[in-house]
């Protein structure tokens, strides 16, 4: 098939045309990128927001360990919302407790023996959460960490 | 101009200006296909004629209200496309090929500058809103990148599908061999 003089000037500019296009939309995100960056530092300097750890440990599922540090809540977020915010939670609220239950995390299902647990991070050691999730107010750079595994009550 | 003539392009012309104030997705449209079409067929200047027109009724009738400052640069923008399709006509010269069964090649050319003559149809009148704004032309094209995206991937389409079947079912309807250069309207 012969291509004539025409036909590769018009596909130059078709193909000048796609290239301007996939410029545009990479700035089009550039800018996007830029405006989030702008807004997050914003979001800082106001005391609305905070940064917390999160860690979550499928130690009696498959041993996976995953973190999500430095996730940006809103201040006076309980761990309960907190988790939501990086993982599918699912849980039950028990009214006699007046706190919630949490059943699974990302679709790891309380089973058997074996239940979700929550700790945070003291300046030493893990600390057994002793409230409902729910119930347990954040503070700015804490580190938590939910567990899978076979409770061991202390 | 024949009278036959005369009556396609009323029709046409209807029909563009009725597709262009119909409600549709944003940027979807078949304006362009129309004028580059009547370009194509009864020449450059007409085509033009029709390009602007179209977007002057359009810049009053709009569903999307009042055109304002935008409308000179739509019209504008759509006249470049009905004068392209006269043009384009006119250095395709009495090509060999038939109408009836375009290479693929052809049919390439024609969404492909279906494409370029869209992203100028959108730089015109990103600039028609950035001048009076006060907003960087490239600012301006960057914030409507996906508007444009739809608006060239649409008209591609448009262009390299129906085309040739147009041209093929006016030339038909005018009872002339497509390919002889057209006579200005």
């Amino acid at each position: 098939m012969e291509i004539s003089k025409r036909s590769l000037i018009i596909f130059g500019l078709g193909w000048l045309t796609s290239m301007v296009l996939v410029g545009c939309v990479a700035g089009y995100y550039y800018m996007e990128h830029q405006n989030m960056l702008k807004k997050l530092e914003e979001y800082e300097r106001q005391p609305l927001f905070m940064r917390v750890n999160i860690c979550i440990n499928y130690k009696e599922w498959n041993e996976t360990i995953v973190w999500y540090n430095k996730t940006f809540v809103p201040l006076g977020c309980n761990l309960l919302n907190a988790t939501q915010m990086v993982a599918v939670v699912n849980f039950t609220y028990w009214k006699s407790y007046n706190a919630s239950f949490v059943d699974a995390i990302n679709n790891v299902w309380n089973s058997g023996n074996k239940y979700w647990m929550w700790y945070r991070w003291t300046s030493s050691h893990w600390e057994y959460g002793s409230v409902g999730a729910d119930k347990y107010i954040l503070s700015p750079e804490e580190t938590v960490m939910w567990r899978y595994e076979i409770p061991s009550y202390p | 101009m024949n009278c036959k003539r005369v009556a396609l392009l009323a029709v046409i012309t209807a029909l563009c200006v009725g597709i262009q104030l119909t409600p549709r997705p944003p940027n979807v449209e078949a304006t362009s296909l129309i004028c580059f079409l009547v370009g194509f067929m009864f020449g450059a200047c007409f085509g033009a004629l029709l390009g602007a027109l179209t977007m002057f009724i359009n810049g009053f009738l709009s569903p999307w209200g009042f055109a304002g400052i935008i409308m000179p640069y739509q019209m504008a923008g759509m006249a470049l496309m009905g004068f392209a399709g006269g043009f384009y006509r006119k250095i395709l010269g009495e090509n060999p090929n038939s109408v009836n069964h375009p290479t693929k090649i052809l049919r390439l050319e024609v969404s492909s500058l279906a494409a370029f003559l869209t992203l100028i149809y959108d730089v015109i009148t990103n600039i028609g809103w950035a001048l009076p704004s006060g907003i960087p032309i490239i600012i301006a094209l960057i914030q409507g990148a996906w508007f444009t995206v739809i608006h060239v991937a649409s008209n591609v389409v448009f262009f390299g599908s129906a085309f040739f079947i147009l041209v093929r079912i006016i030339s038909s309807l005018l009872g002339e061999t497509s390919w002889k250069s057209p006579k200005e309207a």
